[in-house]
């Protein structure tokens, strides 16, 4: 058990996906709630009050992004809803997407009518196809039944969605270049300043939050911010959507209250690590953990995950990060040298190539890398792992060439006799094992 | 207006102004690739950095001035991370100076030298890309060369808008490419990707591994091609680097055309048609004075000139509008009295040639057709019957015109079959042998600068104007 639900407080059957199971499980009397009684600028301080931190991997709490708008000042506003999950080891968002879309939309209205936002857009994974086909068949649901479109409600409040399926590119994920990607350009990340709540999509004011971010917005109006704040830690409110995967006996999609025991949801929740295996270390929040936290964030072992709890300030005191959800569990035997390797061949290959410290840096570590795995390591090469690493920290547009360095650094940090081991014997000491047999 | 502190050095700068801009401005070099004052600004290539009290190193280029700011751009930290930025953009560049067009005008090669200075980290070998992709029938890439900054993928979508250029591929095997099969061919301003590009990747065909740039020196000059009068540089051989083994006329040619910015003008771009101003002087000279078609010196052909403006009735002159201000003022003092003075276009829009567009190309193809109109009034030539003598100044005369037993004086540069026709005819000057001024379309005047020997039995028109306006035998 773990703990109060947010988002899987309910029992998913063949069609608790529709508009009409929504209904009856509550769905859309937030929204009307929020019409009727509530002016713009509740729905945000509710929201600011309830405390919820993103849920995308940054943790910065969305209220207050959500007031760098003045829904009043005249200018056009947007609002994207980031469900390009890209991350790997993440895949929580796609829970959301195929089983509560409507949870997510009425989410999105609120939040819409809180902005001052008269087109909201969903930007969706290109490869998530289900979750797109479902989200498609609940915004026609949506529109069929007036809750899209002009005088929602008959509250004069008018929103038009519109579902943006992504280019295939992790970076289109990231929240300034996915704008590119909407506005038709190649998705590079921005520069900040300014910040997008300054100048967004097409140039405009604009909110992107996390799907599971939006969609936790309905529970919080229609249960108030006091109820929310009831639920997980006084410094991490609420619960995550948390995606497990590796080496563990139950793998999937968890909803877990801030603050529950770590050790407890490993061993007994996710039932305890393959082939009865030791627990060697985990990759808290999808291997970018630390992306947009700009903290240096590392892989836990297995003893520090024994003592921590599942919440932002526990886990930033441990030098990591929830990030975005996406966990990896890593049994005992794993070479760790082989899974850094397959962790920079993704940064390489996912570096959009903008700037220099990322585009040449990921690159040059996944050749370094190659090299060790190949049996052709020089003892410089730890050295050089390091200064690379150290230089696409915080040089970089956006965090991914940052990420590429904390997994570099924490491997290293953490299980630097394995690299010396196989630079120096030219193999690995776990026969570059990545299975749990 | 803020004032930030730049090394400790109070400095004021503009609302709305980078620190980078406030920099540059007040004499702090901060050291950049992918920046450019005219494109938009993509921080990219992480250069730029500087340290910011309390905030820590960042780019320059898209820090906002901020009243009370304190920074420093050569800092210990700032100088490591150019120093990383630095084995990080050349991980996979060729240290191919010794080939690289670029050499000796290449900001990588500048900054590396200051900031960098040792052998590269790794020792893995350099990644290959792309040698010598043709972009255009003027312009190849070196992929292995290029940084990424993107300057010319911006400059083809924010000043020229042709839009050809893209990047293709990610991380480091990212390329810059023609959008969709289009070539640089589409873009008449497409070699001005040749100057904003910070190293050696964007190549100039015609210039391709023609002269190493500190064999040459500039020459300040004024683009002929039309009434924009852009300002241009003409760079040629130094006098101390040319050789006698080489064909003399490589050791005298314009060897390459650059903007000289100009912000009232055309700030730092020229057309292509600009940059092939060296091909075009390089036309066949008239250098030999002729009456009839009968060689002659030039003093005789000036004699006969003379006896043919006194001896004749009504007389009609069509002077140049790509002659120079001194030029056009020179024919007014002394000559306006015995012509009926029309202003004629040399050149007219070739086929193919854009004609006019909204940056820098004007449909007038002449350099000084305001100053002319200035002076001599802007009436379509009129030329009657009954006229005895034609003066033509210059080209684009239609001798076909002209009336029948009329004499002509033809004064151009050009060998042409025209020259031959005329009863008489002296060679002149060109831009590159003089020194003056053109006024374009705007009004603004600008200046060109004699880069060139004048060849035997070639005369200056502001020196032939007040001899013709002479008595026959004087000797003024």
């Amino acid at each position: 058990m773990t703990g109060r639900k947010v988002l899987m407080d309910f029992e998913v059957t063949a069609d608790s996906h529709t508009l009409a199971a929504y209904r009856a499980r509550g769905g859309y009397r937030a929204l009307a709630k929020a019409l009727q009684t509530m002016r713009p600028r509740d729905v945000t301080q509710e929201v600011v009050d309830s405390g919820i931190q993103g849920r995308g991997g940054a943790a910065f709490p969305a209220g207050r992004k959500w007031q760098g708008i003045d829904p009043d000042d005249g200018q056009p506003h947007y609002l994207i809803a980031n469900a390009d999950e890209g991350e790997p080891g993440t895949f929580k968002d796609r829970w959301v997407l195929e089983f509560d879309p409507h949870a997510l939309l009425e989410s999105m209205l609120l939040a819409s009518y809180a902005l001052g936002v008269r087109h909201a857009f969903v930007y969706i994974r290109g490869e998530y196809d289900r979750p797109w086909r479902r989200l498609d068949a609940a915004v026609e649901e949506a529109y069929a039944e007036g809750l899209f479109g002009e005088n929602i409600l008959g509250s004069g409040f008018a929103c038009d969605l519109f579902v943006f399926r992504g280019a295939g590119a992790y970076v289109c994920g990231e929240a300034s270049s996915l704008l590119g990607s909407i506005e038709g350009t190649r998705a590079y990340p921005r520069n900040r300043p300014p910040r997008m709540t300054v100048r967004g999509l097409y140039q405009a004011p604009t909110v992107v939050n996390n799907v599971e971010t939006l969609a936790s917005v309905a529970w919080i109006v229609r249960n108030g911010a006091r109820a929310f704040r009831e639920i997980g830690t006084e410094k991490s409110p609420g619960t995550r959507l948390i995606s497990v995967s590796g080496h563990i006996r139950k793998p999937g999609v968890y909803e877990v209250e801030l603050g529950y025991s770590w050790a407890k949801f490993l061993h007994e929740d996710c039932g305890g690590l393959l082939c009865n295996k030791a627990l060697k270390a985990v990759i808290p929040g999808g291997i970018s953990s630390a992306v947009l936290t700009g903290k240096d964030a590392k892989v836990l072992t297995a003893g520090e995950v024994e003592d921590l709890t599942l919440d932002h300030e526990k886990l930033r005191a441990a030098g990591s990060s929830l990030g975005s959800g996406g966990m990896i569990v890593i049994a005992e035997g794993t070479c760790m040298v082989r899974l850094l390797q397959i962790m920079l061949r993704f940064y390489h290959h996912e570096s959009c190539g903008q700037c220099t410290p990322c585009r040449e840096g990921t690159g040059w570590m996944h050749r370094v890398i190659d090299r060790i795995v190949a049996g052709q390591g020089r003892p410089e090469d730890i050295d050089t792992l390091y200064h690379v690493a150290r230089f696409n920290d915080g040089t970089t547009i956006c965090g991914l060439g940052d990420a590429a360095g904390y997994a570099a650094t924490a491997m290293l940090d953490n299980f630097r006799d394995e690299f010396e081991y196989f630079i120096e014997h030219r193999h690995s000491k776990f026969g570059g094992n990545l299975e749990c047999r | 207006m803020p004032v930030i502190f730049i090394n400790g050095e109070a400095v004021e700068t503009g609302e709305h102004r980078t620190v980078l801009q406030a920099a540059l401005a007040n004499g702090f070099y901060v050291p950049h690739f992918c920046w450019h004052p005219e494109l938009s600004i993509v921080g990219n290539c992480r250069v730029c950095v500087v340290e910011q009290e309390g905030r820590g190193v960042n780019i320059a280029c898209n820090m906002p001035v901020v009243d009370g700011m304190r920074v420093q751009t050569d800092s210990e930290p700032v100088r490591a991370q150019r120093k990383a930025m630095l084995q990080f953009i050349l991980l996979n560049h060729p240290v191919d100076c010794g080939i690289c067009d670029k050499a000796g005008e290449c900001t990588l090669q500048d900054y590396h030298y200051a900031y960098n200075g040792e052998p590269a980290l790794s020792q893995d070998p350099k990644l290959h890309s792309t040698k010598f992709y043709p972009l255009s029938d003027r312009i190849i890439l070196d992929n292995e060369r290029c940084i990424l900054c993107s300057r010319c993928v911006r400059f083809t979508r924010e000043v020229s808008q042709s839009n050809v250029l893209g990047i293709e591929y990610r991380g480091d095997s990212a390329l810059v490419r023609p959008a969709e099969d289009r070539t640089l061919d589409d873009d008449p301003y497409s070699d001005n990707v040749i100057d904003i590009c910070p190293v050696g990747a964007l190549l100039s065909r015609s210039f391709l591994y023609q002269a190493r740039a500190w064999y040459l020196e500039p020459t300040p000059s004024v683009c002929p091609g039309c009434a924009r009068g852009c300002t241009v540089q003409l760079w040629h051989r130094k006098p101390e680097w040319r050789v006698k083994g080489l064909d003399p006329r490589h050791n005298t040619r314009i060897l390459r055309v650059t903007p000289l910015e100009n912000p009232r003008v055309n700030g730092p771009w020229i057309c292509n048609k600009g940059r092939d101003l060296g091909g075009a002087l390089e036309r066949p000279r008239a250098e030999v004075a002729m009456l009839k078609g009968e060689p002659v010196t030039t003093t005789r052909a000036i004699e006969a000139a003379r006896e043919l403006i006194r001896a004749s009735g009504r007389r009609v002159a069509l002077v140049s509008s790509g002659g120079s201000n001194e030029e056009l003022r020179a024919f007014h003092s002394a000559l306006v009295a015995n012509f009926t003075t029309f202003v004629k276009p040399d050149h007219l829009p070739q086929d193919g040639e854009v004609v006019e567009d909204d940056l820098l190309i004007r449909a007038d193809k002449n350099p000084n057709t305001r100053a002319a109109r200035s002076l001599f009034g802007d009436s379509p030539t009129e030329i009657s019957a009954d006229t005895e003598l034609v003066l033509v100044w210059g080209e684009g005369a239609d001798f076909g015109a002209f009336p029948r037993g009329a004499k002509i004086v033809l004064l151009g540069s050009w060998l042409a079959p025209e020259n031959g026709y005329a009863d008489v005819f002296i060679p002149l000057s060109i831009q590159t042998e003089r020194r003056g001024h053109y006024t374009n379309f705007q009004g603004v005047v600008s200046a060109f600068e004699p880069c060139c020997w004048r060849p035997d039995g070639v005369i200056d028109a502001e020196t032939l104007f007040p001899l013709l306006a002479a008595p026959p035998g004087s000797t003024a």
